[in-house]
């Protein structure tokens, strides 16, 4: 009894105050950044990437990097025969339309891609939806075939130094319970049908969250003949967080997002 | 010894086997009439005492053998060596003799293998589809060459069943696949009777992907990537077994600042892995204060895996020939803080857990697996070192710079969730200490050997001891540097069958705690 008042005399509290303020991701390997002036449009990196997340636009010869399909192996920045492309530190990369986590005007394959106007995805997210969940959110995690990375670092979220309850969200153990459902995974052949059973079983008003590589277009086993392109081929998705996998705050940056809370 | 035992073996089987070749200097590999596969695999595995440690197929037809080929590793854990016996099959015959009534081991092999290449095991006791749930259609076979690896095929409803146990008060519980934590996705299937379990059946491969399939055709590097993503918390076993193979075939191995890089983000990921046990078998008996105390030590880990790499899951590490960039330099002295401070306190909040007679009461004497089981179906890791199996890839078939580093590896006898936890726990301390003296005896030198061309349908085996076992990967490159067949075994693959057998007896409140204290992945077994 003694030593483990001992303890919670030692570690009172190791709770990070994120994202309140801000963290030092200084050591973080955050998302690939190609800088235009240094690139000759070689295209070495484009042959290399193993989840096919780097494009070129035919018209300028400019090398982007599609942020759904990346894998953050960096293996990009070493090949790079000019230095052209770096890992950069940032993790909050979370975006809430696909599309805009794709290289910005040069998007090359759109098919995989769902056509959502503008005007939906605001209706989606309304005010009211965020108020109702504001303060307390359920969430449920359901892991579609991933490799079970992202759902470590979600776990990670409950963890002493992130906490994620102190910001009023909850992991539930029903979707019957749940407002939000936190999907990984490309959506693998066996679990499409429990993915859809899930959603269905979560009731309205719900928002939906991909997080990782594979949850928002497939990841590096969107090849797989018994895996997806990513879940939106499954279930409408309002939030999408690229990472491979995310950190735990990448993740709650995710969420938050999803409310309208950053 | 290998070489008399071998004789004998030779000696006995003459008329059955030919082709003896010796791919390296432990290694010995032959091909068998596959009418006398059981029999000779049977004295294989109990004359001779070598366990089954790995079975699978490959399409060979358009290559020398004109034929499908299955290759049976067995290994003599005792001398370190590999015996592997292969058998050819012709598409006119598309059937072989299953070895399981007698090495017990082979039974999900077996069912693999029928799954993805259609040759049927004959008189095997439990023919099911293992790999494809009822959506699959039959026929339709991804590892033969001919299937096109990039069509998804249509829906399909095949009828699956699951054992039955009857009798009296008997009832059946059906749980996941989505399950009530945050957990990979199994099926569960118990027959109880009140609250002891009679039987469990588990259905898994809900995360099958088809990564093997994937891989043929694809280049080293990408499938360095795709081996990192097989599990993700066993980044560094997984690549580095592939990384090993690719240097096998290659005939370069990795300098020795390399070797010793890969000691120490091996043994990190060890230590962050049996953290995240320990939290998960105290949350299972609700004791949330010690959960929390290994949880927070479990934090501290990932910040030392962020000080050496910047990525939690220690990825972006490895490559064949060695690793990617200097790591350590420069971050010792903070890293071997931050270790110090983590191996005082997992001998405190150990002291804490042993002292509390409600949670020694819930561990002790559950989920008990039997010595002879845990050999009979060649369970590895901390499980089979719990339950008397004294192996360790580490020390058995030592790689990068285990042979050159002295470490103890933990034994127990009585297979319970306590012995787990405690050869657990006793691991963490050896990976701290091994981290140490692997940073402390760092030499200096290159970080990685360049890869030459490798001869096509050269083939080799990489083995690593995963947080979770033995990790036993076989590549065999194909033209142009690319891969031809690539068979992934983790050790979770093994070691699902025991939790089926640890839980008999117990009561389902008690199936968490079993389920936490073996850890397995469920992405690792379904690919």
């Amino acid at each position: 009894m003694f030593k483990t008042v001992e303890k919670l005399i030692k570690y009172p509290r190791l709770t990070q105050e994120y994202p309140k303020k801000a963290l030092d991701p200084s050591l973080f390997v955050g998302r690939p950044e190609v800088d235009q002036d240094k690139c000759s449009g070689c295209g070495v990196c484009m042959g290399h990437c193993p989840s096919g997340a780097i494009k070129s636009d035919t018209g300028s010869a400019k090398i982007t990097i599609d942020y759904d399909k990346c894998i953050f192996c960096a293996l990009c920045e070493e090949l790079c025969p000019a230095n052209a492309v770096g890992m950069t530190h940032d993790f909050e990369l979370a975006r809430k339309d696909r599309k805009s986590l794709n290289s910005r005007a040069f998007t090359v394959n759109e098919d995989s891609i769902p056509a959502i106007s503008e005007d939906e995805l605001e209706t989606r997210l309304k005010k009211r939806v965020s108020k109702l969940f504001g303060r307390s959110l359920q969430i449920r995690e359901v892991d579609a075939g991933s490799c079970n990375g992202c759902d470590y670092e979600i776990n990670a979220l409950s963890n002493p130094f992130n906490d994620i309850e102190r910001l009023g969200i909850h992991f539930v153990a029903s979707p019957r319970h749940a407002d939000m459902l936190l999907v990984t995974g490309p959506v693998s052949r066996n679990m499409e049908e429990a993915l859809i059973k899930t959603y269905n079983a979560a009731p309205d008003p719900k928002l939906v969250v991909a997080a990782g590589a594979c949850a928002c277009s497939g990841g590096i086993f969107k090849d797989c003949y018994a895996a997806g392109k990513g879940i939106d081929s499954v279930v409408p998705v309002d939030v999408y967080i690229p990472g491979c996998p995310p950190r735990p705050q990448a993740i709650l940056y995710g969420i938050l997002k999803a409310l309208d809370k950053v | 010894m290998f070489e008399d035992g071998l004789k004998k073996f030779t000696d006995i089987f003459a008329a059955h086997i030919n082709n003896r070749t010796l791919p390296g200097k432990n290694e010995c590999c032959l091909e068998a009439d596959p009418l006398y596969i059981r029999e000779i695999c049977t004295y294989i595995n109990r004359d001779m005492g070598h366990q089954l440690i790995s079975m699978f197929a490959s399409d060979e037809r358009k290559l020398a053998a004109g034929k499908y080929v299955i290759y049976y590793a067995f290994a003599d854990r005792a001398e370190g060596r590999l015996l592997t016996v292969k058998t050819l099959h012709g598409e006119e015959n598309m059937t072989f003799h299953s070895i399981c009534s007698t090495v017990h081991a082979a039974a999900l092999y077996e069912r693999e293998i029928q799954d993805m290449f259609g040759l049927v095991p004959l008189d095997h006791p439990d023919p099911r589809r293992l790999v494809f749930h009822s959506n699959w259609p039959e026929g339709r076979f991804p590892l033969r060459k001919d299937f096109d690896g990039k069509s998804k095929p249509e829906k399909a409803k095949v009828e699956m069943q699951f054992k039955k146990v009857e009798g009296y008060g008997v009832y059946e519980i059906p749980v996941g696949p989505v399950h009530a934590g945050i957990i990979e996705p199994g099926h569960f299937r118990f027959s109880v009777a009140g609250e002891p379990i009679i039987n469990l059946e588990a259905q898994l491969y809900f995360v099958h992907k088809g990564i093997e399939k994937m891989c043929e055709g694809e280049t080293v590097e990408k499938c360095l990537f795709v081996s990192e993503r097989i599990s993700g918390d066993e980044t560094i076993a997984n690549s580095l077994a592939f990384c090993q193979a690719i240097e096998k075939m290659a005939g370069i191995e990795a300098p020795a600042r390399a070797r010793y890089t890969r000691v120490v983000f091996a043994e990190l990921e060890r230590l962050t892995s049996h953290l995240g046990d320990l939290t998960g078998i105290c949350q299972d008996t609700a004791y949330g204060f010690a959960a929390y105390q290994f949880n927070m030590l479990r934090g501290w880990s990932y910040n030392v895996a962020d000080e050496l790499c910047g990525m939690r899951f220690l990825r972006n590490v490895n490559k064949p020939g060695g690793v990617r960039k200097e790591f350590i330099s420069g971050s010792e002295t903070r890293v071997l803080e931050l270790l110090g401070r983590i191996r005082a306190e997992i001998k405190d909040t150990v002291d804490i857990i042993n002292a509390n007679s409600l949670f020694i009461d819930r561990v002790e004497n559950t989920g008990v697996l039997s010595t002879e089981a845990a050999q009979d179906l060649n369970i590895v890791g901390p499980a089979g070192r719990a339950s008397g199996v004294r192996h360790d890839t580490r020390k058995t078939f030592p790689y990068a710079a285990y042979g050159e580093l002295d470490f103890m590896v933990p034994e127990h006898n009585n297979g319970d969730v306590n012995c787990r936890m405690n050869v657990k726990i006793e691991e963490c301390l050896e990976s701290i200490d091994l981290i140490c003296k692997a940073i402390n005896s760092m030499p200096e030198g290159r970080l990685f050997e360049t890869l030459p061309d490798i001869k096509p349908y050269s083939h080799a085996f990489g083995m690593t001891e995963a947080p979770r076992g033995e990790n036993v990967h076989w590549v065999m490159m194909g033209e142009a540097g690319r891969i031809f067949r690539y068979k992934i075994r983790t050790p979770s693959f093994c070691d699902w069958p025991a939790v089926c057998l640890a839980v008999r007896g117990n009561i389902v409140p008690d199936f968490p705690l079993i389920n936490k204290s073996f850890n397995l992945s469920y992405a690792g077994n379904d690919l």
